[in-house]
């Protein structure tokens, strides 16, 4: 009967479902001769609470299949906001800055690498050609409401990546034994501060707030080894990350419940599991225009830096979960991925070095650890397409672009 | 269309009403924008519904009715606060006045009364 009991305690507990508590936790060397006195397992008391936490962050530890790993991080569902990076929500950008512990930086970082001039015209010809074939070559119907980026930006860019990467693959070896995705799935989930649960039979609980990111860029590019961080781990940032004192409803944000996923964009046995550059594209939704239209012109760039925040620290966390790091056992080294979000004829620039996964309240100590973005405004590649010719090329938009293929894993 | 003071804590920019079923988002916008010049963002809108669980005397179950509630988000970094309509009044009391007298009085006629606290809360009359 008391065993029935206790099964049933275990099958309800509040913090752990039952599939979690089967692997045995790890033996721990034992030095005195008695068995130390431990917080009970089932008892509705704090230490009990604490000791089953810890209980799983060791085994979670103990795991050394990343798959498992993954599968007892992500095994407990719970009601959980659902960022999209691509969001209509107004000042986006400082709430998931706040979120993934972020910080903006203007301006991209600085490196010098660059191409002859005979090599950027051949490489800018191509690209001209790519661009008037989807924008002026080919005759394109009309399509649905809200999808005519679908039409002509989505293939320019997809044919960009693909050029781009195959021709730069000469000066960056690297690029040809990557692998390119089109239209992948990224995903990501993390905890970061804590809540009381508002009602249900948890009512009173503090739990964590669970995040989860589902991105699909349109294009993006992996690599086998990692590109090479941009400052150093331990290098203190003085800009503060915004905090949001609010719920995160308040953005708004709506919860959900369902499959905690984190995935790159490939499985986890692939040899690429390190990010290089990825390709988002702005929906007609969120087209200049139409912004303008609806005077929301102040938010064309809000809505750039928290697409790039969110996505980029998606897809950059993943990879360093997909390396066994996790919030309980911070990243040793920085994580580094690109980003450029277009809309086929206005580029915006990203880069993303993640310093810290440990974003979960219990995990959040060290407030010097901040992941950090730096991105530039958006910048149009040319002024016009008139009669097969494309006016006012910007010659600084396209050696951007380049530098990104050029960033070469160490 | 009523300004109402928000349940939950709304971020600055954000004012919440409750509105009439038949307004919508764009109705609201209209009506802040053109009648009050109030700089709109965005307009988000939802139905709350009306608890209907309270029962008559007939156990009868009485519905409260639906309502419709918006969020509006103030462009221009505009920002709001609902007023404290009823602030706490702090009573002054002047020295010399009748009332200061009244109340100190009434503070010694209370000390007066109360029991000895030695006795430990026993009776007065009952002793040895």
């Amino acid at each position: 009967m008391a065993g029935r009991r206790i099964f049933g305690r275990l099958q309800h507990n509040p913090d752990l479902p039952a599939a979690l508590l089967r692997p045995p936790e790890p033996a721990v060397q034992r030095t005195s001769l008695y068995p130390s006195v431990v917080a009970s397992m089932t008892a509705k008391s704090k230490a009990s609470r604490r000791r089953r936490i810890e209980g799983h962050y060791s085994r979670v530890n103990a795991q050394t299949d990343i798959g498992s790993k993954l599968k007892l991080i992500t095994g407990l569902q719970r009601l959980k906001y659902v960022v999209y990076p691509q969001t209509f929500a107004l000042n986006a950008d400082r709430w998931y800055q706040h979120f993934t512990k972020t910080v903006y930086r203007p301006g991209l970082p600085v490196k010098g690498s660059g191409l002859e001039d005979e090599e950027l015209g051949r490489l800018r010809s191509l690209l001209c050609e790519a661009l008037l074939q989807d924008f002026y070559y080919a005759k394109k119907g009309r399509t649905f409401l809200y999808r005519s980026h679908e039409v002509s930006a989505a293939p320019f860019l997809t044919n960009a990546m693909a050029i781009l990467r195959s021709q730069c693959a000469k000066h960056n070896p690297s690029l040809s034994q990557g692998a390119l995705d089109v239209k992948p799935q990224v995903n990501f989930y993390w905890l970061r501060g804590e809540t009381r649960v508002p009602r249900g039979h948890r009512k009173g609980c503090i739990d964590p707030i669970r995040f989860q990111v589902d991105d699909h860029p349109l294009v993006q590019l992996r690599v086998q080894k990692p590109l090479p961080e941009f400052v150093p781990l331990d290098h203190v940032v003085s800009e503060e990350v915004p905090f949001i004192p609010f719920e995160p409803s308040r953005l708004p944000l709506f919860k959900r419940q369902y499959e905690n996923n984190i995935f790159i964009g490939a499985k986890l046995d692939t040899p690429c599991s390190y990010g290089h550059t990825q390709f988002h594209l702005v929906p007609d939704r969120f087209q200049r225009d139409r912004m303008e239209k609806l005077s929301l012109s102040d938010q064309i760039e809000v809505f750039l830096r928290a697409n790039a925040i969110a996505s980029l620290f998606a897809w950059t966390g993943a990879q360093a979960m997909y390396q066994g790091f996790w919030s309980q056992d911070d990243v040793t080294r920085p994580f580094v991925s690109q980003g450029v979000i277009s809309d086929g004829k206005y580029f915006s620039f990203f880069c993303y070095q993640l310093n810290t996964l440990a974003l979960a309240a219990d995990a959040d100590k060290n407030p010097n650890r901040k992941n950090i973005c730096w991105g530039t405004q958006s910048v149009p590649l040319y002024e016009a397409i008139e009669e097969g010719d494309i006016k006012g090329f910007n010659d600084d938009v396209f050696r951007q672009l380049v530098d990104f293929f050029l960033n070469r894993p160490e | 269309m009523t300004l109402v003071r928000p349940g939950k804590v709304q971020p600055p920019d954000t004012v919440q009403f409750r509105i009439s079923m038949e307004m919508t988002k764009f109705d609201v916008r209209n009506y802040l924008q053109s009648i009050y010049n109030v700089p709109v963002a965005s307009v988000r809108t939802r139905i709350q519904f009306g608890s209907n669980r309270k029962r008559n005397h007939l156990l009868q179950r009485v519905k409260r009715p639906d309502y419709k509630v918006a969020y509006v988000q103030l462009a221009q970094g505009q920002t709001f606060q609902f007023p404290d309509l009823f602030p706490e009044k702090k009573d002054v009391i002047e020295s010399g006045s009748f009332e200061e007298m009244q109340s100190e009085y009434m503070e010694n006629e209370k000390q007066r009364q109360r029991n000895d606290p030695r006795r430990g809360g026993i009776n007065d009359w009952f002793g040895l």
